[in-house]
């Protein structure tokens, strides 16, 4: 029980009047990458802006290393050491891409600094576009961007979603080769509609379905699986 | 030319106190997505809390302190009890706000009386200087300075420091300042308070200029500075300065030359602003819209 | 046909029964006059209210209608002969152009986001103040100017009053039930969907700017012809028809009274008429009811938070909850009955 990061018991969202998330259980492992599986409009975004408090439960509730986190507000949420990569990336467009780093940095002591050169050496464009406003950037470079700025904090756990969305197949690897790297440094939450993205990073995967959670199990496991494949995901 | 200076010089002090009444509101606006309609009174009352200081004290600086102080007080009190209510419901916001615009304005008349204020300026600052045949008056080369120094300062904070960018952030996507481990709500009251005092500020420079306070001030200020906030881009500081000068100027000379008509040419300003570019001259990039 | 007709029609007719008969009873002239301006505020509140609380709609400019509407009786009146023929073209005129400018006003103004109509309409008022002091030929500027309105046959002359009070109730009650009907009718349905969620009906595919436009200008021509019997009433017409307060009033009476339910805003013109009336009095006793207006300032702050449905929205929900739950008690015991 104690080696469990992030938990979700029986968590229910409503947005306005509609009825979201029903029920769902989602557990985390420190150090590993559990992928969010599921079709379009399944929940997935939903369950990561649960856990960040952007939106609230109506049910249920969200642990995160042992303390109740369900009724806490997004900011304090993110103190408590999770990162948030947003499907729009949440790039601030008129702030320059330093800018944006330094907008989330809540420390600015030499372990910052030292995730701070980690990061840019994993992208060194943002290195080179330093200057740059955020909206300038490429698709690929918004996404890196976003991803680097919720690493430089010391966080425990980033919650990103989907971050192969409208990326050439180039550019993908290279955010599965950075993402694959950071793996060995925290632990993730992955959301990925891309099931080779998710196959090549997962270490467990959750399938969600219409707001519920449908399966789970281990990722080499779905791999095999392709009648569920088919189900859920559309894979042939 | 004498004139036209002298005309010129007139508008841009009166643009500079919309100024400061206009730049909290287009933070508060771009940050909160808040609509303020009592802004103006914090106009109001800024001029009659300097007024009755310096009755008190004789000092200029304290007068204007009182003021300043009275504006983080009051914007703190708004913020609280106003506008925390009606977060994300821009209709509730105008008719709460517009109603506490009453309810502020009557209350300057209940504590300092329901009279008009003489207010005067301190010796050192009155009469004016000669260069050439243009006369300059002193005050009013005063409050341009006062607001040319106030706009620098502005922008240097939002340029340079840590809050500064976390207000420029949260203009254009607060929730994800929230999501980055920042409490935007502190950061709001914090600008919404700075805001109050920086109309309340110019209130208390614009009543020796004019040498009266009235009530009904806050409610005309007030709306000369929405105007300005829409004309210059919701959010946008610089805009709100460059469409105060302008619609200060505008009103400088309209008010020389036919004084009835000044109103209505700011208020065809804003329509055709409106009309034709409604996002304001400057716009501020990456304005999420939620 | 009388089977469809509501019960609480019944109350109204009745009450404005009673109102018929108030006069006869008391006859002063200063309570004549501030029931006609009850009366005549309750038709321009309600014009808000259709605005405010049926399409979710806040306009800062209203007065402009009601001092269209005043003026236009007015020019009418003092340039032409002081006829019958002449108040009904009067009349008319002040409808036709309440309408046009409402019609004008709305395609222009109604795509914008609430904060900037609400300017927008500002704006268009003042701009019409701004007429009203520069075109002195016609409207004596600042000053204003007084008329006379066509004498009465008989002896009904001696009784203007009365007969003023009479034509502003009876065009009230009638304005009343005529608005009721619209916002019964499917066009009043959707004019509330589009309050509760614009996005929403736009995606059924209805096209939202017409019926919004359609709106505005039976507003903009309910808000002219109390303006019309505003300045009948008081036989003069100045600027301060087109001022803000005049906007502002409305806006009290409809939040006090009860948003988006018609009846209401007839009831907040009441209480603050009345109040204002009676609190002004006492500031001989001390000079904080001639500041009157900070009190109803207080009571509109927590109405908005509080009770966003108003004194008379809140009472009909909890009216309507007990009669539920009577219906429900009711049920139930029949059914305890049965089994
Ligand atoms: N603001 C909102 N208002 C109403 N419904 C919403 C809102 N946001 C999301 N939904 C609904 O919630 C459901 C889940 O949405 P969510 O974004 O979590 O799906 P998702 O699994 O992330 O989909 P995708 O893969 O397309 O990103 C969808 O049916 C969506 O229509
Ligand atoms: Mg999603």
């Amino acid at each position: 029980m104690t080696n469990t990061l992030l938990k979700l018991e029986q968590i229910n969202t409503h947005i306005e009047q509609f009825h979201i998330l029903h029920n769902v259980e989602f557990e985390v492992s420190p150090g590993e990458v559990t992928v969010l599986l599921g079709r379009n409009g399944a929940g997935k975004t939903t369950t990561l802006r649960t856990i960040m408090g952007l939106n609230n439960a109506s049910n249920g509730t969200v642990t995160f290393k042992g303390e109740d986190i369900t009724k806490l507000p997004p900011y304090h949420i993110a103190k408590k050491g999770i990162g948030y990569v947003p499907e729009d990336q949440g790039i601030f467009y008129g702030l320059t891409v330093g800018e944006n780093m330094r907008v989330g940095m809540r420390k600015e002591d030499d372990a910052t600094k030292e995730r701070m050169e980690w990061v840019l050496e994993l992208f060194p464009d943002l290195k080179k576009f330093w200057k740059k406003p955020g909206g300038q950037l490429s698709g690929g470079q918004k996404q890196m961007l976003s991803i680097a700025r919720s690493y430089v904090n010391e966080n425990d756990l980033l919650l990103i979603d989907e971050p192969s969305k409208g990326l050439a197949p180039v550019i993908v690897e290279k955010v599965i080769e950075s993402i694959e790297k950071m793996k060995e440094k925290t632990t993730v939450v992955l959301v990925e509609q891309n099931f080779y993205m998710a196959s090549r990073l997962g270490d467990r995967f959750y399938i969600l379905d219409d707001g519920m959670t449908v399966h789970h199990g281990d990722m080499s496991a779905l791999r095999e699986d392709e009648e569920l494949k088919r189900k859920y995901l559309g894979i042939a | 030319m004498d004139l036209f200076l002298n005309l010129a010089i007139n508008g841009i002090a009166t643009g500079m106190l919309i100024f400061l009444i206009a730049c909290g509101l287009t933070l508060i606006f771009g940050l909160m997505d808040v609509l303020n309609f009592a802004h103006g009174g914090l106009f109001a009352w800024g001029a009659f809390v300097g007024v009755w200081a310096y009755g008190i004290t004789q000092s200029f600086i304290l007068s204007m302190l009182a003021a300043v102080i009275a504006g983080l007080l009051l914007g703190l009190i708004t913020e609280y009890l106003i506008i925390k209510p009606v977060y994300g419901n821009h209709i509730q916001q105008i008719l709460i706000t517009l109603g506490f615009m009453l309810v502020l304005s009557e209350l300057i008349k209940v504590v300092f009386g329901p009279n008009i204020l003489a207010a005067s300026k301190p010796p050192y600052l009155d009469g004016s200087w000669e260069f050439g045949d243009v006369t300059v008056i002193k005050y009013r080369a005063l409050i341009i300075v006062v607001g040319l120094l106030l706009f620098l300062v502005i922008m240097a904070v939002l340029k340079f420091t840590k809050i500064g960018l976390i207000v420029r952030a949260g203009v254009m996507n607060k929730e994800m300042v929230q999501a980055l481990g920042i409490n935007i709500r502190l950061v709001f009251i914090g600008v919404f308070m700075v805001g109050s005092a920086l109309a309340a500020l110019g209130g208390a420079l614009f009543a020796p200029s004019s040498g009266v306070a009235y009530a009904e001030m806050g409610m005309e200020f007030g709306i000369f500075a929405f105007i300005v906030v829409i004309i210059g881009g919701m959010g946008s500081v610089p805009g709100s300065l460059v469409a105060a000068l302008l619609v200060g100027l505008s009103n400088g000379f309209m008010a020389y030359y036919y004084s009835d008509l000044a109103m209505a040419v700011t208020m065809i300003l804003m329509f055709i602003v409106l009309i034709f570019r409604p996002e304001g001259l400057f716009r501020v990039s990456g304005v999420s819209n939620k | 046909m009388i089977k469809t007709i509501q019960k609480s029609t019944w109350i109204y007719i009745a009450v404005a029964f009673m109102l018929v008969l108030l006069p006869f009873f008391k006859d002063e002239r200063w309570f004549l006059f501030l029931m006609i301006q009850v009366f005549t505020f309750g038709i321009f509140a309600m014009s808000y209210d259709l605005l405010l609380g049926y399409t979710g709609i806040v306009s800062f400019g209203h007065a402009m209608f009601f001092g269209l509407g005043a003026y236009s009786i007015g020019i009418t009146l003092n340039f032409l002969e002081s006829t019958f023929m002449n108040l009904f073209l009067g009349i008319l005129l002040a409808l036709v152009l309440g309408g046009i400018v409402a019609f004008f006003a709305g395609i222009l103004t109604l795509r914008l986001k609430s904060h900037y109509y609400a300017m927008l309409t500002l704006a268009l008022a003042s701009l019409f103040l701004v007429l009203a002091e520069k075109w002195r030929s016609v409207t004596r500027g600042s000053d204003g100017f007084t008329f006379r309105i066509p004498e009465l046959p008989g002896p009904l002359q001696d009784h203007r009053n009365l007969v003023v009070y009479m034509f502003c109730l009876v065009s009230m009650v009638l304005i009343f039930f005529g608005l009721r009907r619209l916002t019964e009718s499917p066009l009043g349905k959707i004019l509330v969907a589009i309050r509760e969620n614009e996005g929403r009906v736009e995606s059924l595919g209805f096209r939202i700017m017409p019926y919004k436009v359609i709106i505005s200008v039976v507003s903009g021509v309910v808000a002219s012809f109390a303006g019309v019997l505003y300045a009948i009433s008081i036989r003069f017409v100045g600027t301060n028809v087109f001022g803000i307060d005049v906007t502002l009033d409305a806006l009290l009476m409809t939040i006090i009274g009860g948003v988006g339910t018609l009846v209401g805003p007839i009831i907040g013109a009441g209480i603050i008429e009345f109040a204002h009336h009676y609190l002004s009095d006492l500031s001989d006793v001390h000079w904080i009811f001639e500041r009157w207006i900070i009190l109803f300032g207080i009571v509109y702050i927590l109405a908005v938070i509080f009770f966003p449905a108003g004194i008379v929205g809140t009472l009909w929900h909890k009216l309507a909850k007990r009669k539920h739950k009577k219906q429900e008690m009711k049920q139930k015991t029949s059914d305890k009955l049965a089994s």
